[in-house]
């Protein structure tokens, strides 16, 4: 039995804080990786140190492992849901009520960051831990299980993912109101997280789960950052490529919530015409069919957008679409829709609508009204598999070419899998 | 109650026990009344009986002569319960611990006969269950006092229940005799059908038969096979035809036949609710995280920030300023207003079982939590 890196905060006064946590800021406990049980002076592992031999075979655990092994004790694990090279994903459920299920996440141990933890099993934890929300995947608890293995105790969201429902063409209607209802779940979602400032980096229908009520849930933090300061650069390698915004395409190091916007509208515009709006397969490709769906990006629309590191557009300059041109693909959800739609996908980040006054728009309040989240459109077979799937995954895209080829075979495969 | 193996036990005691008295273990625990010691050898029908007072079994022939003159004990030594003639019967199971189970177990069930319906969660209906399932497993095998006690709360609540009881009895008779009746149409369909394909077999028969003899007709004839052919072909689709007529009639009986069990309306549960007014769609969900305690100007800054703010690489890339100087002041005031003592006692009164209503709580206390920010 080995110490953990974790505290998993458990019992009175710890307990509460992993749900309702009213403590101050959401930052307050970020210095450390792991968030400690309420700073009431328990030893900790610092994230990296391999802990001590476990010789004395745990005759009395220390009150970490006490700790840790309570809230292992609180699950059960069930049945494997799927099995990725980042994680697998079971079902569980609570020890003393079978009736609540959970996923548990278990991150596998991994070659490249065998003295710690891996980075985006950090970042999820660190931003899920921080994050309570309707309409973010909620992180239950986290505990270490044998050979230092991460667990991550997830709210079970049975009816797959948006993705699933936009690919079902033949199966799955849905209507401007659906739409709206989605949508309303997403950006919400979107405007907690920046306004608690986590940038999510990697929005995309995948990454949206469907609760049994038919929420949508943010899922997958593996990407999330908190907004950077001034001066700091932040890695422009981030967020899948077809929900990539042109900053980062271009290599920008300073950035901020335009980007998961930018995601929001191409969900918001795959979700009208259901298909991926910019599908492109390199990095190239997707820059030119921004260039010719949206606009060349140039010094007029966009001032200072060629000292960018990695500016290059197609020679054919194309001038900025305007909200006519949308009108005839996107009309579907009336002409406030198209406008909600158009100020997401503006090319300058600075022009680009926030979280906030997205949320502001008139669209939401303009008829049809959005569906209740009860009577959304929803597929019930295969979620289960999905939600494995999904949370299974490696986050976001990493980004060597054939890294990509991999992630888009697995896309493929997963269409089949959701038919 | 002391019992011991019962006569009728197959319990292995036989095949167990050393090998030189199997032969005799095997008559002294089979076939040998405990208590006039006959043996089968002597009395070829031989029949034990049991009271389930005692479940001591004896042969019938002391039971008619100790018990033909109205009640009296129990014959085994040590056994002092008063038995009457009409309580005897045989046993059903060869193991009478099993028998006598089986005897409580039907009683507590004609006692505790709720169904699901009556409850208002699975939960409280498992809960029920278990409840049940410990009363009855006390009554099996508890001691002397759990007995008692079991057989106090049983007694208790049959008395309570009365009305109750009655009424789910009947439901339940009702439903078998549903099932029973449903069950029969079904086998009589089954009948139908089955007497349909036997006269469709020898239809079938007699018309290949008489093809054959036609054929052979024709071949006498001289005449050319192609007719015969046809008709042939003619005949096995009629054959098909009357077959499919067939199917379709079974198809409709069973259907009628499940009618007959659809009829009933127990179970159903009218629970529509009026759905509450909807009020206007707030996108916003219901949270607000303008700061309470201090006002955010958009020309906020600080001399650290000043440089960047002119950094084309800043400016191009969408960073923004405002988002910056939003959280260097929440964080700022982040602690203010938040006392660990008062969050400690709120604290406990939280438990894991809250982790189902918990998503309802989030937005209220992610509420809270800005305001106190």
């Amino acid at each position: 039995m080995a110490v953990s890196p974790l505290v998993a905060p458990t019992s009175d006064a710890a307990q509460p804080s992993q749900f309702a946590r009213p403590t101050s800021s959401p930052f307050k406990r970020q210095a450390s990786a792991v968030p400690s049980s309420n700073g009431n002076g328990t030893p900790r592992y610092p994230p990296h140190a391999r802990p001590p031999a476990p010789d004395a075979a745990a005759v009395a655990l220390d009150p970490i492992e006490q700790l840790n092994e309570d809230e292992k004790r609180k699950y059960v694990k069930g049945k494997k849901l799927g099995e990725g090279t980042y994680a697998n994903v079971y079902l569980g459920h609570v020890r003393h009520d079978p009736a609540t299920l959970v996923a548990i996440k278990k991150i596998k141990v991994q070659q490249q960051y065998l003295d710690g933890m891996a980075p985006d099993a950090v970042r999820e934890l660190k931003y899920l831990r921080e994050l309570c929300h309707p309409n973010i995947i909620s992180l239950l608890s986290v505990f270490s299980s044998k050979d230092q293995n991460l667990n991550l105790v997830l709210e079970y969201l049975p009816l797959g993912d948006l993705e699933m429902l936009i690919r079902d063409v033949d199966r799955v209607r849905y209507g401007a109101g659906d739409i709206k209802a989605w949508m309303g779940m997403l950006a919400r979602a979107v405007w907690f997280c920046h306004d608690n400032h986590v940038l999510h980096r990697d929005i995309k229908p995948n990454n949206l789960l469907i609760a049994a009520d038919g929420d949508v849930k943010l899922a997958d933090f593996g990407l999330a950052r908190s907004f950077a300061d001034p001066g700091r650069r932040m890695t422009a390698n981030v967020i899948t490529r077809w929900y990539r915004p042109p900053e980062l395409l271009f290599g920008a190091r300073h950035y901020g919530g335009a980007v998961d916007v930018w995601s929001v509208g191409m969900v918001f515009a795959e979700l009208i015409i259901r298909a991926p709006f910019l599908a492109g397969n390199t990095e190239v490709e997707q820059i030119a069919l921004i260039c010719k769906q949206i606009g060349t990006p140039t010094e007029d629309c966009w001032p200072g957008v060629s000292q960018l590191r990695e500016y290059t557009v197609p020679a054919d300059v194309v001038p900025v679409w305007g909200k006519e041109a949308y009108m005839g693909r996107f009309g579907a959800v009336g002409p406030d829709g198209v406008d909600l739609l158009v100020r997401t996908v503006a090319l300058d980040p600075k022009k680009r609508i926030t979280a906030r006054e997205m949320l502001e728009h008139r669209w939401w309040r303009t008829d049809p009204k959005p569906t209740r989240k009860e009577d959304l459109p929803r597929k019930s077979a295969g979620g289960e598999e999905k939600m494995g799937a999904d949370l299974k995954r490696r986050n976001g895209t990493v980004d060597s070419d054939s890294n990509n080829r991999g992630a888009k075979v697995a896309r493929k495969l997963d269409f089949g899998q959701a038919k | 109650m002391s019992r011991r193996a019962p006569p009728g036990a197959r319990t292995g005691a036989a095949g167990s026990g050393s090998t030189s008295s199997s032969a005799l273990a095997a008559i002294n625990t089979e076939d040998m009344c405990p208590v006039c010691k006959t043996i089968r050898y002597l009395n070829k029908d031989m029949e034990f009986l049991i009271n389930p007072e005692c479940y001591h079994s004896m042969c019938s022939n002391c039971v008619n002569r100790l018990f033909n003159d109205g009640p009296n004990q129990c014959p085994y030594a040590g056994c002092h319960r008063t038995l009457r003639r009409k309580g005897f019967r045989s046993a059903f199971f060869g193991d009478l611990a099993v028998e006598r189970e089986v005897d409580i177990r039907r009683r507590v069930a004609a006692v505790f006969n709720q169904a699901e319906d009556d409850f208002e969660t699975l939960r409280d209906y498992n809960n029920y269950l278990q409840m049940v399932e410990d009363l009855t497993f006390d009554l099996v095998s508890g001691t002397d006092a759990q007995r008692r006690a079991a057989e106090a709360t049983l007694q208790q609540w049959e008395a309570e229940h009365k009305a109750d009881i009655e009424r789910n009895r009947k439901a339940g008779r009702e439903a078998d005799e549903q099932s029973r009746r449903r069950l029969a149409a079904e086998r009589e369909a089954a009948r139908l059908r089955r007497i349909e394909a036997l006269r469709e077999a020898e239809e079938e028969k007699r018309e290949r038969a008489r093809s054959r003899e036609e054929e052979l007709d024709s071949l006498a004839h001289g005449e050319a096979g192609a007719a015969g052919g046809a008709q042939r072909v003619q005949l096995k689709k009629r054959g098909q035809a009357v077959a499919s007529r067939a199917v379709e009639a079974a198809v409709k009986t069973d259907v009628a036949a499940a009618d007959v069990g659809r009829l009933s309306i127990r179970g159903l549960k009218e629970k529509k609710k009026a759905p509450p007014p909807e009020g206007p769609y707030d996108p916003f969900g219901g949270l607000d995280f303008v700061p309470s305690r201090y006002k955010l100007r958009p020309e906020l800054t600080h001399p650290g920030i000043e440089k960047y703010k002119v950094d084309p690489a800043h400016i191009t890339g969408g960073y923004n300023f405002d988002e910056y100087t939003a959280r260097a002041m929440f964080e700022a005031f982040a602690g203010l207003g938040v006392f660990i003592e008062d969050e400690k006692e709120v604290g406990i009164g939280l438990s894991a079982g809250d982790v189902a209503t918990m998503s309802a709580g989030i937005a209220a206390v992610g509420d809270n939590k800005m305001e106190l920010a």
